[in-house]
């Protein structure tokens, strides 16, 4: 396995079905270059396990039903209790501006809503990933 | 209105709609001679050949408050935004030739626009935008003191008089449906008018001397036929003047003739009269008065969504109700358009209705996809018609003028004061028995406001700081250049010469807007507008 | 757009500087449009159009519980709106009822929760469904327009007269990626009967909406949009053909249509009236049905939520106002003004006001409604309403020559389709080649405008749950039992699944249970959509 390639496991904790913002993300990181695993609808604790499993470096989720504040939550949760709190989380999706500290707060590094150009998101990627593709395997 | 019963269902203006049109309903239509190509004769598709595709209209707002500082705050930014024009609002006191010091007047300065008293002041406003790139309207009383002193300005920043662009309203039609105080009669009106246009041919032959608006008239609840109707009869009492005169050849007088009409509710009758406008000006220019450069023939329109139309009940319709005229500005070919903001009604645009206007234009324009061709509903059966018809009825009521006497003979007998108050009668009848119906106003009218919408609020101490302006601006002016320059003025208007030189140099000396509107009533006399009784 | 070369449309149609009476003079007037009314209807499905009757405002709307959509509907109603379009939630659409663990974090969410009979009589408690039609954007199965028809027989309404829509599409079913669906074939399978048993049990009812109005939002284009939508509806025609139950005319009668109003003008405009034509074409040419009432493109349009921007909201208000006059010149019947804040929140009052009031003002300020298909023998539009038509139909024949839409589908092809325009958005996106206002061009750093937002529920799951534990609990358990086992054996036998599916409905089977008996048979099926 190739430690310097950031690994970034994109998936919906909930279960509403856009999924144009999650593809066409996925499609800007694996051009750029990042180890993409398209995980589609998954549980909270689904994600945990496959962040674990794949040992990956960001978990990238896309929401649009205004339940993220419990579905980020429980993800949060799941990750710490597996020991991977360390894990960058990175959220995408209809989220209201209002909410961005709270989420913060919770442990997201970043909160990307539509209309933000794909290379912005590539770029916050490669910016800070430099520090987290040497974690202590 | 969307009634089934055939015969009722009118335009806004009356013109009997039908449930549809076909081949038939044009088939006496020549495309060549009738609606032919954009760019030639009769223009009916459009001014310029390539329209929108090569260039969009430009995004000009009618802008004024407080002072000149503060107005030149407001054009930064929409400058900023993408607005590619300017507009002067003058407020009240700039309107009716009062200074700021006048006691008539201390309640209205700094309202409704900006006081523009001086060069210095008109510097201020322009402070830091680039005139040599954009254009700019100024909507001047008649001799007054705004197109001088922008003129004086550019002098000063090094740009030559036969470069400066931008218009001056110098509109005998709108000034006749306003009811100022402090004005000259028609005739005293016509002249300074006239002699501007004849001035600007020699010195400034890429200014617009003239802005014939029909604008305001339209907010007095006259409809689209007389809305062309009145334009073109003073149109014609313009030309009828310089022919009079025999100072200025026909086709360079006329050559910058500018235009301003109204965007009102009725979609297609708009657009229409937008098109029906370009062919009547076309033919008066060429048939009536034998000038044969198509360039003379070209009716250069800068279209407003119409104030009258946007209601203090819940504002944010008015979003939807300008966006809709904006489009019938851009589908009618206008190459210039001004967006209210929402909030028309309710207060001076603020910052989120002044950005909201200038978006409805960026995304007519960017997003749309109209702009792709030029005059996209020609050929529709309906519109075709329609514009035939608002002509033949426009031409109608240009007679009707005529057998007045003209333009300025039916101002002043108050035959046009008629009109615009049977039109406004006839308005308020139809609001009341439903003819007409208004959203959330006399339809669906809800108790309690819906929306907060922010407010403008005009800065209190304006009036005061202008004051104290106006007063500096007489002690440190050089009292023997007024006096003088104040008799040359007098003696000028009182003669048969052009105006406008003695003006420039009033201006250059500092004489103030009050002081020469004084000359102007002493020479012709005030004059009461025949409204009321 | 200044360069005069390369000015294309939308979809990609090059436009001309100007049209003339030469781009249209190969346009016979009776042949290729006629009168309202009339085949080949391009100019209008009705002969008075708007003069004889306003189309419909219909809002898809619901959220949290069933009573406060009922609340909504009833404030609605009283606004002026003129009809009722019910958005179900995501454990609806999914089909999983509210005391799954797996839905709990999506109750009420994007729509009501109807797990059971008694939510839809609680959402429409008090509203006369007698008066107004209903859009019911129902699932797989139409489980809860049974429900939506069980509250109207226990109301005492006749079910030969009741009036409405299920949208029972395979084509917007397939672009959202849910979990828990049986395959394309099996959709086909549910929804052809459906329709069926509608043509005799529930004549006036609408038993489909094939419906592009999600296909668009995943960034196709107007002539993919078209031919998708065709291709659907010829996809089901077949099928009815290979089972030869029900006479074609009698099938096809209730076919109506959904589509989205997307941006580019003129295309819009084009694009219905293309569509129109193209639907006579399918109906009178390709399947001999001789019934022109059969060949009405009768459409419910909605402004295109993909366009409405999440910077600067209130700029959506301008976009809406455009796309719903598209849709009027467009001659659609029924129209969904979305909220202004679609890109930001479910709508507030506030948007939801500004809607309908958008909708009003065109009908009655505008006087567009004057005339019938106003911008008819336009050079432009004509020109255009034939481009459109004809990429459109090889489009639809690229579908046939895969096997149909549900082989489509199945086999990947649409969803690539879909995920390749959306890669290919983003691309023009970023070069500029697309432009929106706010976002990549006078892009502000402060967002400038301040908007009411709508704020959920969080008790919304809690009382759904409870609610069903009673509902469950206040049934006769084994008359359930008997009804889902009756429902699975006609599932495996071929026959109509819909009666059993009413009976189902009848016993208290909840809607969960009922797409359980989907998934025995048919198994789950995985959308194909990944990078």
């Amino acid at each position: 396995m190739d430690k310097n390639k950031v690994k970034i496991l994109m998936a919906k904790p909930g279960l509403e079905g856009h999924w144009r913002g999650i593809i066409a993300v996925s499609s800007a990181f694996r051009d750029a270059g990042f180890e993409v695993i398209y995980g589609g609808h998954m549980l909270p604790a689904e994600i945990a396990a496959t962040a674990v499993q794949e040992d990956v470096d960001i978990v990238g989720l896309s929401i649009l039903s205004s339940n993220y504040m419990r579905l980020v939550s429980e993800t949060v949760k799941e990750l710490k209790d597996r020991g991977r709190g360390d894990v960058m989380i990175l959220l995408g999706g209809i989220i209201y501006k209002e909410d961005f500290p709270a989420l913060k707060e919770m442990g997201v590094a970043e909160i990307f809503l539509p209309g933000t150009p794909l290379d912005e998101i590539v770029e916050f990627v490669r910016r800070n990933t430099s520090e987290a593709s040497q974690k202590v395997s | 209105m969307a009634g089934s019963d055939e015969g009722k269902v009118t335009t806004a203006s009356g013109v009997p709609v039908k449930d549809i049109y076909t081949p038939d309903d044009i088939k006496h239509i020549d495309y060549e001679r009738d609606i032919g190509i954009p760019g030639k004769p009769p223009f009916t598709r459009g001014v310029y050949a390539t329209m929108y595709r090569g260039q969009l209209w430009t995004i000009r707002r009618l802008t004024g408050f407080n002072t000149p500082e503060d107005t030149n705050r407001r054009y930064r930014e929409e400058y900023e935004l993408g607005q590619t024009g300017f507009s002067i609002a003058p407020d009240i006191s700039t309107a009716v030739g009062m200074d700021a010091d006048d006691p008539r007047v201390s309640a209205d300065v700094g309202h409704a626009g900006v006081p523009i008293y001086s060069v210095e002041d008109m510097e201020t406003v322009f402070n830091g935008l680039p005139i040599e790139k954009c254009s700019t309207f100024l909507a001047d009383r008649v001799g007054g003191l705004l197109t001088p002193a922008y003129f004086l300005m550019a002098e000063k920043r090094g740009i030559p008089l036969n470069q400066v662009r931008g218009t001056t309203a110098n509109d005998l039609c709108t000034w006749s449906s306003i009811d100022l105080f402090n004005q000259p009669p028609p005739d005293g009106f016509l002249r300074y008018a006239v002699d501007l246009i004849e001035w600007c041919t020699q010195n400034a032959p890429r200014w617009y001397p003239v802005s014939f608006n029909s604008y305001n008239p339209r907010d007095n609840g006259i409809n689209a036929v007389q809305e062309m109707g009145m334009l073109m009869a003073t149109v014609i009492q313009y030309v009828e003047e310089a022919k009079r005169r025999g100072r200025v050849p026909l086709d360079r007088f006329v050559r910058r003739f500018a235009f301003n009409m109204a965007m009102h509710s009725d979609f297609f009758e708009e657009i229409a009269k937008l098109r029906a406008s370009r062919r009547l000006l076309q033919r008066i220019m060429k048939e009536r008065y034998g000038i044969e450069d198509p360039a003379c023939g070209q009716l250069r329109v800068h279209v407003q969504s119409s104030g009258s139309t946007h209601t203090h009940q819940e504002p944010l319709n008015n979003l939807v109700r300008i966006a809709y005229q904006v489009m019938a500005g851009v589908l009618g070919g206008a190459q210039s358009i001004h967006a209210n903001g929402y909030d028309e009604a309710v207060c001076l645009p603020t910052d989120q209705a002044m950005l909201l206007a200038i978006r409805t234009e960026q995304i007519v324009a960017l997003e749309t996809n109209v702009t792709n061709t030029v005059d996209p509903l020609g050929g529709s059966y309906y519109i075709e018609s329609l514009t035939k018809e608002l002509e033949e009825r426009a031409w109608d009521y240009i007679k009707k003028i005529e057998d007045q006497g003209g333009m300025a003979e039916a101002i002043k007998s108050g035959w046009i004061h008629r009109e615009y108050k049977k039109a406004i009668i006839e308005h308020e009848r139809k609001l009341a028995s439903g003819e007409i119906t208004v959203v959330g106003v006399n339809k669906f009218r809800l108790e309690k406001e819906p929306y907060e919408v922010p407010i403008f609020r005009p800065d209190p101490r304006s009036p005061d700081i202008l004051i104290e302006r106006v007063k500096r601006l007489r002690e440190q002016r050089d009292d023997a250049e007024v006096a003088r320059a104040l008799k040359n003025l007098e003696a000028v208007v009182r003669s048969e010469e052009n105006t406008f030189p003695a003006i420039m140099e009033a201006v250059k000396a500092h004489v103030t807007p009050g002081e020469m509107a004084r000359i102007q009533l002493e020479v012709y006399g005030p004059w009461t507008y025949p409204i009321g009784g | 757009m200044a360069d005069g070369q390369h000015v294309c449309s939308a979809s990609g149609i090059p436009i001309k500087n100007i049209y003339t009476p030469e781009d249209t003079k190969d346009i016979d007037y009776d042949r290729d449009l006629g009168l309202a009314g009339q085949p080949p209807f391009t100019r209008g499905v009705y002969p008075t159009m708007y003069r004889g009757r306003l189309w419909t405002i219909r809002r898809l709307s619901g959220f949290n519980t069933p009573e406060e959509t009922n609340k909504l509907y009833r404030e609605e109603y009283e606004l002026g709106q003129t009809g009722f379009s019910v958005a179900p939630d995501v454990s609806t659409v999914v089909g999983l009822d509210a005391d799954d663990p797996w839905v709990t974090a999506d109750i009420g969410h994007a729509g009501v929760p109807m797990s059971s009979l008694e939510d839809v009589q609680a959402t429409f408690e008090g509203l006369p469904i007698e008066k107004v039609s209903t859009y019911m954007a129902d699932r797989c199965g139409a489980v809860n327009t049974a429900m939506y028809f069980v509250m109207a027989e226990e109301r005492g309404l006749d079910l030969q007269e009741i009036r409405g829509t299920t949208a029972n599409d395979l084509l917007s079913w397939s672009v959202p990626a849910l979990i828990n669906q049986p395959p394309p074939q099996a959709y086909v399978r549910y929804a052809v009967d459906f329709i069926e048993w509608c043509t005799e049990h529930a004549p006036k009812w609408n038993p489909v909406s094939f419906d592009s109005y999600n296909a668009r939002d995943c960034g196709l284009n107007a002539v993919q949009e078209l031919g998708m939508l065709m291709a659907t509806a010829i996809q089901y025609i077949e099928e009815e053909k290979k089972r030869g139950r029900v006479s074609l005319d009698r099938f096809v009668r209730r076919f109506s249509f959904n589509t989205g109003l997307h941006n580019d003008f003129f295309e819009e405009i084009a694009k219905l009236r293309a569509a129109r034509r193209m639907w006579h074409r399918v109906i009178r040419e390709r399947y001999g049905i001789e019934d022109p009432r059969c060949a009405l493109f009768r459409v419910h349009v909605q402004s295109s939520g993909s366009t409405h921007t999440t910077q600067e909201p209130l700029n959506n208000v301008i976009r809406i106002a455009y796309q719903v006059l598209a849709g009027v010149l467009g001659g659609a019947q029924s129209i969904h003004a979305n909220g202004y804040d679609e890109g930001v929140c479910l709508p507030t009052d506030q948007s939801m006001l500004l809607s309908i009031r958008t909708e009003q003002i065109a009908a009655l300020e505008t006087n567009v409604t004057n005339t019938i298909d106003p911008v008819g023998g336009s050079y432009y539009v004509e020109s255009l309403t034939n481009q459109i038509e004809e990429r459109a139909w090889q489009y639809v024949q690229k579908i046939e020559d895969m096997g149909g839409m549900a082989e489509a589908i199945a086999c990947g092809w649409v969803h690539r389709e879909y995920m390749d325009a959306t890669i290919e958005h983003e691309r023009r996106l970023a070069s500029g080649d697309i432009t929106i206002v706010g976002v990549n061009k006078f892009r502000m750093e402060k967002e400038p405008y301040e908007v009411p937002i709508f704020r959920w529920d969080p008790e919304a799951p809690d009382k759904q749950i409870e609610r069903l534990k009673k509902f469950k609990k206040n049934r006769d358990q084994s008359r359930v039992n008997q009804a889902l086992q009756e429902l699975e054996r006609v599932t495996r036998s071929g026959e109509n699944v819909y009666p059993a599916v009413m009976e189902a409905v009848r016993a208290g089977g909840t809607l969960g249970e009922i797409a359980g008996v989907q998934h025995k048979v048919y198994g789950v099926w995985h959308h194909p959509i990944g990078v």
